[in-house]
């Protein structure tokens, strides 16, 4: 019987202290009359539970910045100042907003709905130079989330055939060349990348792999041995660069592995392919120019999947340190002029730091997202410059399994209700159709040029 | 192109006055802070130095009163002799930045610009030219053009240069005139209290334009403004009866929303509450996701019958499509007009919203800025762009926002946030769920929504219009125009910039 894919979300609590983004500063002038707890809707002001007669310290996770206190009270005892720790949160693309958004999704599994018009930077470098397309009208298809039109975000690794061969018999002939696995979502979590490992978050995240019905890539020296076999299946083994595919010995019950691009990559993909020759070959690499160039001749040897790996600011790790927005593009457009794209999957990994960077990989040319360093955030990791077991503000190692599990499931749920929401806008069933689909996004280099190419006074620059 | 050829429109007559309404709530939210220092002697100095009244002494009280922030001019007060920091004999006087002017606003509200439209709200007293509250700090858009203003001022009177805009630009049909080229975009009830779209009413009463009901239903308190009111017709259909249509002179059909293209309306359960849930026939405390798109509309043909379905109800309205901002908006407007509308109105992506996924805000569809070139030039090269009314609508936040947008090859403009602004909104941006607006706005808590009176509401948002009037008199005298549709499609004023070529200390 049919069913619909679901990914059972539920309120889980952070287990750290709150950082707030306001706080409110309560001056020695104070004459604790108690206006402002009257003034504040959300509770932020109350009286001291000791001294009734005293106002007790404002709860700074509680304001929402409505300055109601601030204005209201009449010593103007009160001054509010952006939170210090909250400013300070992550580097590059993993803004306070991005981290604390994500913080958010983990807690309550459901899409962030706030009031009052888009609040940031009219545009900026990597994926905040792109905007997706929608359609006015058209198909019968929408309502978003809250429809009962199903939008598949199903996606397949692996390669497909360009067209179905049939022997004399009519029937179709059977070709073992095609490993093919099919997800339900666009995510595979890649925690080999992750900074800070302990052994719940393992398990947590493999639970979570097991419930979203995706894949889990991980160094198989940290797999232990002992899982039963429906984890297993959703393991994909990353092998490191010094691996020996000739006396490689796969987990039991491995559909995917994960071997390096090096040198001697040609060899070690044929002898993958005829030692393992029903499992999906994943090959890691840097991606940059080179890899533009090599992609056909991946193909070419029946690599099944190319993950291509962007460091956390998802740019390219040498070469012009083109952002994966440019790269992806390049390399989905070097396959799609030899008219091979669907013979091989790209899987991008590396500065996915929203839901919203997502359909913009695919758009770009990705097949799947790989999730890295998001599923640490969704733990209410703090990104700290520095990372270590004793410093940890948040004791992640002492984080419980299920807590670990149900974050992970509550980000990625209101993830992909994120997709379903950019795929319904712009009219789409399936992810799979959006893919590459670079007519229905909007570049702002191209925009703006358009609009303005011919205003004097400014260069078009970023 | 064709204006040239038209006779000179009338200048627009008996238009508001401004008066001054201040607000108890925001008086204390300031750009500077003027701190006193314990070791002050109260000998009154600053009192006697100070032209703005920051300092004050009563006869006879012993302690001088605490300063008032609010008209201070700041650290730009040093080049003056009278600066009471300087000048203050036991040097208890500082002024700095105040902490809530850096923790209020964004790249595209700043600070400034809430203050400024606060103060124009309060005063009717236009900005200067060069006030860094007329553009925002997002880098982009709006915020990167800048009109190349002639430095020479001059002398012009207002009642001489004509604002207004027309909503029927066809050869048949009802004409509606109004005069300044903005109206009231569409905020449902339930997103905001009834106060507030009264003070809005009000507001558009007042200066012969329009408000707009949004998708929540006509609530009865709104009648008695009805030659001001549009009434939207939106994907949920929510109270749309045949009296609301007939009782408007302007219908706008709703097929998308510039904040979230896409989807549909969301009123979050908290909001819905049994007075909205009656209004839209909903059962209360439920959350209320519009469908999107109109289910009855597929194709231009569809969309043409829905057309003329309005139409046949009330043939004598002006009808508006309102539509965001794809790809393909310029088949979208040609389509709009030849299915029979009147205005085609572009909200663009950046704009205001009640409660929106983040996600849809910033990501779906292009902002405003490339649309409305893109929409214009395609409608002149189609030679029918003098049949068509073209409206811009979505992150416009000022005077000069609306002039660029017109520059850029508009008409006219829909305002909303401004509005809003103008009531004493901060811009938190929780709007969406609880209690809603804590300052009253957009709430329907019933015990919130009374902090909002609404002939209070509609005096500051009528200020906040006259105020913009002037400034577009004096932009269109220092251009040597006396119309403002001479400045349409006018983009060779404008400058591609990061910042104005002269910008008033800050």
């Amino acid at each position: 019987m049919f069913e619909r894919y679901h990914i059972p979300i539920k309120m889980v609590e952070g287990r750290a202290k709150p950082v707030p983004k306001f706080v409110i500063v309560r001056a020695d002038n104070c004459v604790n009359c108690g206006k402002c707890e009257k003034a504040c809707i959300y509770g932020a002001h109350k009286r001291s539970e000791e001294d009734p007669r005293k106002m007790a310290d404002p709860q700074n996770q509680l304001c929402k910045n409505c300055f109601r206190c601030v204005s209201e009270c009449p010593q103007r005892a009160l001054t509010m100042s952006p939170g210090p720790e909250y400013r300070l949160l992550g580097k590059g693309i993993w803004t306070p907003l991005m981290i604390s958004t994500i913080w958010g999704e983990s807690e309550t599994g459901k899409i962030p709905v706030f009031g009052a018009g888009y609040r940031g930077m009219f545009a900026g470098p990597g994926f905040d130079g792109m905007w997706t397309d929608m359609s006015e009208i058209v198909r019968p298809t929408r309502d978003g989330i809250h429809g009962r039109e199903f939008i598949s975000t199903s996606v397949d690794l692996g390669s497909k055939p360009a067209f179905l061969e049939f022997d004399k018999d009519g029937r179709v002939a059977s070709d073992d060349a095609h490993a093919l696995l099919e997800l339900p979502i666009p995510f595979v979590m890649d925690i080999s990348r992750l900074r800070i490992l302990h052994g719940n978050m393992m398990s947590g995240y493999l639970h979570a792999a097991k419930h979203l019905n995706t894949l889990l890539m991980a160094s198989p020296a940290l797999v232990p041995h002992d899982l039963p076999d429906d984890e297993r299946t959703r393991l994909v083994p990353v092998y490191p660069e010094s691996t020996d595919v000739g006396t490689l010995e796969l987990p039991r019950g491995v559909r995917i592995a994960e071997i390096q691009l090096t040198p001697r990559w040609r060899e070690d993909v044929r002898k993958f392919k005829e030692r393992f020759p029903g499992t999906v070959l994943a090959l890691r690499m840097n991606a940059g120019g080179e890899v533009d160039r090599l992609l056909p001749d991946l193909v070419d040897a029946k690599v099944d999947v190319a993950h291509l790996v962007f460091d956390e600011q998802g740019s390219e790790h040498m070469e012009d340190k083109r952002h994966s927005k440019d790269s992806l593009r390049a390399a989905h457009k070097s396959l799609v002029s030899r008219k091979i794209r669907d013979q091989i999957t790209i899987i991008t990994g590396g500065g996915i730091a929203a839901a919203e960077h997502v359909p913009k990989s695919i758009l770009c040319g990705a097949d799947a997202v790989a999730l890295e360093k998001a599923l640490l955030i969704a733990l209410e990791c703090r990104d700290c410059p520095s990372c270590s077991k004793e410093s940890c503000p948040i004791n992640l190692h002492e984080a419980p399994v299920e807590w670990v599990e149900g974050r992970v499931l509550n980000m990625v749920g209101a993830w992909r209700d994120q997709l379903l929401e950019v795929l319904g806008a712009m009219g789409l069933r399936e992810v799979r159709r959006l893919r590459g689909e670079l007519g229905r996004a909007i570049f702002y280099e191209d925009v703006e040029m358009e609009a303005f190419g011919e205003l004097k006074g400014g260069e078009l620059d970023g | 192109m064709s204006w040239t050829a038209e006779p000179k429109r009338a200048c627009p007559a008996d238009l508001p006055e401004q008066a001054l309404v201040p607000s108890d709530q925001l008086r204390f939210i300031n750009r500077f802070t003027v701190v006193r220092a314990d070791a002050c002697i109260s000998c009154g100095l600053c009192a006697s130095l100070c032209p703005y009244g920051v300092h004050k002494r009563i006869e006879g009280h012993g302690k001088i009163l605490s300063p008032d922030d609010r008209s201070c001019i700041g650290p730009a007060c040093s080049v003056n002799y009278f600066f009471c920091v300087a000048n203050c004999p036991t040097r208890s006087l500082s002024v700095k930045t105040s902490d809530t002017y850096l923790s209020m606003g964004d790249p595209r509200w700043t600070s400034d610009m809430i203050l400024a439209t606060w103060a124009q709200a309060e005063t009717g007293r236009p900005l200067p030219l060069d006030h860094p509250g007329n553009t925002g700090a997002s880098g982009g858009g709006f915020d990167k053009l800048f009109f190349k203003v002639p430095e020479t001022e001059v002398e012009f009177s207002p009642s001489e240069i004509c604002t207004s805009l027309d909503l029927n630009r066809r050869k048949t049909g009802t004409k509606v005139r109004i005069p300044i080229p903005i109206y009231g975009g569409g905020m449902s009830f339930g997103s905001v209290s009834v106060h507030t779209m009264l003070s809005r009413a009000k507001a558009a009463k007042s200066w012969n334009t329009f408000t707009c009901t949004g998708e929540g239903g006509y609530p009865e308190l709104l009648v008695p403004y009805k030659d001001h009111v549009i009434t939207q017709i939106a994907t949920g259909l929510f109270g749309v009866r045949e009296e609301t249509i007939q009782r408007a002179r302007i219908v706008e059909f709703k097929y998308a929303q510039g904040a979230k293209p896409g989807l549909g309306g969301h009123l979050l359960h908290d909001k819905n509450t049994p007075e909205v849930a009656r209004m839209r026939e909903a059962v209360p405390y439920t959350s209320l996701f519009s469908p999107f798109p109109f289910h009855s509309v597929y194709s231009v043909e569809d969309h043409k019958k829905h057309l003329d379905w309005a139409y046949s109800i009330n043939p004598g309205a002006i009808l508006s499509v309102k539509v965001s901002t794809p790809n393909d908006v310029e088949m979208v407007s040609v389509g709009s007009y030849y299915a029979g509308a009147h205005i085609v109105h572009l909200d663009g992506g950046y704009g205001g919203t009640g409660a929106a996924p983040e996600i849809a805000k910033k990501n779906i569809a292009m902002p405003i800025e490339y649309a409305i070139p893109k929409v214009h030039k395609f409608l002149v090269n189609e030679g029918i762009r003098d049949e068509v009314t073209l409206i811009a609508s979505g992150g416009l936040r000022t005077a000069m926002d609306v002039a660029k947008t017109i520059a850029l090859g508009a008409d006219g403009a829909v305002i909303g946030t401004a509005d809003l602004v103008a009531l004493g909104c901060v811009r938190c941006g929780n709007c969406e769920s609880g209690r809603g607006c804590p300052r009253g706005i957009a709430t329907t808590d019933p015990m919130l929504d009374k902090l909002i009176d609404s002939d209070w509401g509609a005096k500051r948002i009528s200020n906040l219009y006259g105020a913009w009037r002037l400034q577009w008199c004096e932009l269109l005298a220092r251009f040597e125009m006396d119309d403002i549709s001479q400045l349409r499609g006018r983009m060779d004023l404008l400058r591609r910039a990061d910042k104005p070529a002269k910008e008033v200390g800050k």
